[in-house]
């Protein structure tokens, strides 16, 4: 290639690398000379949303006297980029004195030493990555299946929120999603869940799902700790943190504004552990009922496991069945635990039908038959990758191959024991065909059931009516939380509760209530309900939905409004509560409520009406009142402008002629 | 951008799947789709945010469109549109003053090196009539006064599947691969009234080169050529190994090295002020000569005025 068609170096700087990062990792002195050991990391373009390299060197230096260090590093092949990078062989990187504050006691001493640097990557010695699968056959013949990517960095807290003004620690990962993990960092984040779902959750029919987080449309909840900074306060680092994650995911989550964005904090406890920080932990909760969720969800959520969709569990997850199934979703839950580190989890959970895909009507299923796909090669940076199937007690039912491990309810295959192809199948071989059960109010698989529907035809007011039945023979309390955008405003007075037709005010205590404010703020509702055994308790209260500005409708307006889901949480006594740490420093008041088990309900999403506009009324208005002006206008003008005279006419000429 | 969820809605009877044809022989949507904007995101305001990079700085970098002048870019649009708009979401519209402003804007900040702009619509070639920025190629599927048609329905959807200009500009690039030769000019040759059904229209006097040395794969799918550039630092080897032996041993500080600032495609400080010196000149050149012309049409009307007071 003739010399002159190369492209500068300065170019290629700028567009090949997007950030670079130089952190010492730790020194061992030699008397008064040390071996440093440095990271590089480089994340280049063109590999992808997460491309990234990281390059260990050791580097024997001396420090000038100066707060800027400066040296030179000199890269050999680096192994996984492509030819494309060979031009960056060498480079030069610059670390501040920040990143060498540990080193500070050896200033003034000279050290003279040599560069020697070798592009291994980093193999991760405290990351954990499992896997598991569980399948779990529902009595209504579909197939309830929850993946699971566990992802634990050993060691690691979260970034305390008043280092944010100070230069990070480098991040070296593994196993450990980094897209996610430079998220997590960069806004302090100390626990995120994040659910994309798509349909309604038939608690009736399905019971308690494994993930609990099966709101419709996309949910997101994290714990962030406070910090006076007010470049990087809370609420500035909740909108980075909802436009960094609708970017990774491609979800519109940058729409999740603070129209929709309230502190639940007796619904959504923290899961893991907050650390004990200066300054205390807050919550921030949004939803967004109306998401669409697709394979461009699921496309980033692959690309953030270490084996990717190639091997292991997650090569079962064929977008082409999953979106077609009953109901699906997927979840990112990132959590603190003390003593352990942070955990990332991945979870994709979908219901299938077997009985649609199958040609004789039976509920037999495979993964193929389900998946469309077996899984034919383990993942091999997995510590553990299971399939759980769960196996119903009651039929004479035949699971292909054999398990490696059979309990009572499940049957257990661990995918590197097992043979490849791994397709496991299960066959009812005495049904002929599936009976739908005609049972049309079976036993209940949950402890309470909900309903929530929104009454009355009219556009400007309507009646929110919710009925919570108890299906347990002892007094139980469940947690109630409206968190309602201002397109709907609870009348709070007219609240009233009946338990089987009476009256009976008294089964509700409403804990917190904060009023929304029109065109910024939505409502929370806080309540503490009572229900009598085996009751229906039927909770009523009066609505009005405001009118729009204009520009505040959607494309869709007449479509109307969905509304997030009411949710849940039952105390039942006696549950084994959760387990929960003492390392946290959530207030002593609040200690009791950990102790809920974090059993959610969600109800199904509302759609509300709201008065629309005639959308072409601006344009009847202009030329309405258009033609006003120009009759009016027209008119007075010629009044005020026209001349009237009096035009003597020729009497001869024009007088009548007398007749004849 | 995607305004509609159509794979996964529950009315597609193929999920995750989108087809451009009835045989459904190419699923467009894969498996491995993203999509940057989608539903209510997708607005006029977005999309000319994303051309001229006027961002917040929390709006993450798949949302962004990082070009610079080496950048070619291919646009591409579609949907319901009209003399000189089309429409976005069914509620509001881009002009094509609109997009040709907002590709002045991006040539000014330097962020395209060639645009190659298409659009399938009805009177779609006036979209592209009001472009006065350089290095614009573009081409439309029908004249003005004349419709778009669609190519065919899939009758197990119930929905005209692709439009006729697009399915024809498809079928032509299905032929193309990675390391064609094939010109922008031989895409033009074979438009074909019988096969599309309304009059497709090309301009190229923004564009600078010959439509037949402009390269198809200048705009798709282009093979990024691997080009290996002289070092742009000289590691000195140390002078003598390291002593470790004698901690006393003074050694002179090594001098730090500045980045290396003679690169030839950077500007000097000297440069640049001149570039900028040499704008501010034309500007106030411009600006006096418009003042000028203002106070003659004042002094004009003045005169008349006053000639007619008279």
């Amino acid at each position: 290639m003739p010399q002159s068609a190369l492209m500068p170096p300065s170019k290629w700087y700028s567009h090949l690398v997007l950030r670079e990062k130089v952190s010492i990792d730790d020194y061992t002195p030699y008397g008064t000379r040390a071996i440093f050991r440095c990271r590089v990391e480089l994340d280049f373009e063109g590999f992808g949303r997460d491309a990234s390299h990281i390059a260990n060197a050791n580097k024997y230096m001396k420090l000038p006297k100066t707060g800027l260090w400066q040296a030179r590093l000199e890269y050999p092949k680096l192994p996984g980029i492509a030819a494309k990078q060979a031009h960056r062989d060498q480079t030069q990187v610059i670390a501040t004195s920040k990143s060498l504050h540990t080193l500070q006691m050896h200033w003034g001493v000279p050290f003279y030493l040599f560069l020697s640097l070798y592009g291994s990557l980093v193999l991760g010695q405290n990351e954990e990555f499992h896997e598991e699968l569980t399948l779990r056959p529902l009595r209504d013949g579909r197939l309830a299946s929850r993946f699971s990517f566990t992802t634990l960095l050993q060691g690691a807290t979260p970034r305390d929120p008043e280092t944010l003004s100070m230069e990070d620690d480098a991040q070296h990962y593994t196993l450990f999603p980094l897209a996610l993990g430079q998220i997590l960092r960069e806004y302090a984040v100390t626990e995120m869940h994040l659910t994309l779902n798509a349909g309604r959750w038939s608690y009736d029919r399905w019971g308690y799902p494994d993930e609990h987080g099966v709101g419709t449309g996309a949910e997101l909840w994290a714990w962030m700790g406070d910090n006076n900074i007010t470049s990087h306060n809370i609420d500035q680092r909740w909108k980075g943190l909802r436009n960094a994650l609708a970017g990774l995911f491609c979800a519109s989550l940058g729409s999740l504004d603070d129209q929709r964005t309230t502190s639940p904090e007796l619904t959504f406890s923290p899961e893991g552990s907050l650390p004990r920080w200066r300054s205390s932990h807050q919550l921030r909760h949004g939803t967004l009922p109306s998401e669409n969720v697709c394979t461009e969800n699921l496309t980033p959520f692959l690309k953030l496991l270490p084996c990717k969709s190639l091997s292991g569990i997650a090569g079962l997850l064929n977008p082409h069945r999953l979106f077609d199934a009953d109901w699906h979703g997927l979840g990112v839950h990132v959590r603190y635990l003390h003593r352990k580190g942070v955990e990332v989890r991945l979870s994709f959970q979908a219901v299938t039908d077997p009985v649609r895909y199958s040609l004789t009507g039976k509920r037999d299923w495979s993964l193929r038959s389900v998946f469309d796909r077996t899984i034919d090669r383990t993942c091999p940076v997995a510590r553990s990758s299971e399939i759980r199937v769960a196996v119903p007690g009651e039929d004479s039912i035949t699971i292909t191959p054999d398990p490696s491990s059979l309990s009572p309810d499940y049957a257990t295959y661990r995918v590197s024991e097992t043979t490849k192809p791994l397709d496991i199948s299960m066959q009812w071989a005495e049904e002929a065909k599936f009976e739908y059960p005609h049972d049309i109010t079976p036993s209940p698989l949950t402890h309470i059931s909900v309903q929530r529907t929104l009454k009355g035809s009219s556009q400007s007011q309507g009646r929110l009516s919710v009925v919570i039945r108890n299906h347990l023979p002892i007094t139980i309390q469940t947690s109630y939380l409206e968190s309602m955008p201002w397109l709907l405003q609870f009348y709070l007075h007219s609240l009233k509760i009946y338990c089987d037709g009476a009256s009976r005010d008294d089964l509700i205590s409403i804990i917190s209530y904060i009023p929304p404010v029109p065109h910024s703020r939505p409502t929370l509702l806080q309540a503490l309900l009572t229900l009598p055994p085996r009751s229906t308790l039927h909770l009523t209260m009066d609505v009005i939905k405001p009118f729009l500005r204009y520009t505040e409708h959607p494309p869709d307006a007449q479509r109307g409004w969905e509304l997030p889901p009411a949710v849940f949480i039952p105390i039942i006594p006696g549950d084994k509560p959760l387990t929960h740490d003492k390392n946290t420093s959530l207030p002593a008041s609040r200690l009791d409520l950990l102790q809920l088990p974090p059993r959610k309900i969600y109800s199904p999403t509302l759609l509300v009406d709201l008065a629309t506009p005639d959308f072409s009324m601006p344009y009847n208005v202009i030329i309405m009142s258009c033609t006003l002006i120009a009759l009016i206008f027209g008119s007075v003008f010629n009044l005020l402008t026209r001349k009237f005279l009096l035009v003597r006419v020729n009497q001869d000429k024009v007088a009548p002629q007398p007749s004849s | 951008m995607l305004a509609d969820d159509a794979a996964c809605n529950s009315r597609n009877k193929f999920p995750g799947c989108v087809y451009p044809n009835a045989g459904r022989g190419i699923d467009l949507y894969g498996d491995n789709i993203e999509v940057d904007y989608r539903g209510y995101e997708v607005t006029v305001e977005n999309f000319i945010r994303v051309l001229t990079g006027r961002m917040e700085p929390s709006v993450p970098r798949s949302k962004r469109l990082l070009t610079d002048d080496r950048s070619n870019i291919f646009v591409y649009m579609t949907g319901h549109g009209g003399n000189e708009f089309l429409k976005f979401q069914d509620n509001e519209e881009i002009s094509a003053f609109d997009i040709a402003d907002a590709f002045e804007q991006m040539w000014q900040k330097k962020r395209y090196n060639e645009i190659f702009f298409m659009i399938d619509t009805c009177q779609a070639n006036t979209m592209y009539s009001k472009f006065y920025s350089p290095n614009i190629l573009a081409t439309g599927s029908s004249r003005i006064h004349e419709n778009s048609y669609s190519y065919e329905n899939d009758n197990d959807i119930g929905v005209a599947v692709i439009d006729s200009y697009t399915h024809h500009v498809l079928q032509f690039m299905e032929g193309i691969n990675k390391t064609s030769q094939a010109s922008m000019q031989e895409l033009f040759d074979t438009y074909d009234f019988d096969k599309i059904h309304s009059h497709p229209g090309v301009r190229s006097d923004l564009f600078g080169r010959d439509l037949k040395q402009a390269l198809i794969t200048d705009f798709f799918g282009g093979v990024s050529r691997a080009e290996v550039t002289p070092p742009l630092f000289h590691v000195e080897s140390p002078q003598s190994p390291p002593q470790f032996d004698d901690p006393h041993q003074e050694v002179p500080a090594e001098p730090v090295h500045p980045p290396d600032q003679t690169t030839p495609e950077l500007l000097t400080p000297y440069e640049l002020f001149v570039s900028q010196k040499q704008l501010s000149d034309r500007d106030a050149r411009r600006s006096l000569r418009a003042w000028l012309a203002i106070g003659i049409l004042v002094g004009l009307v003045g005169f008349v005025g006053s000639k007619r007071t008279r």
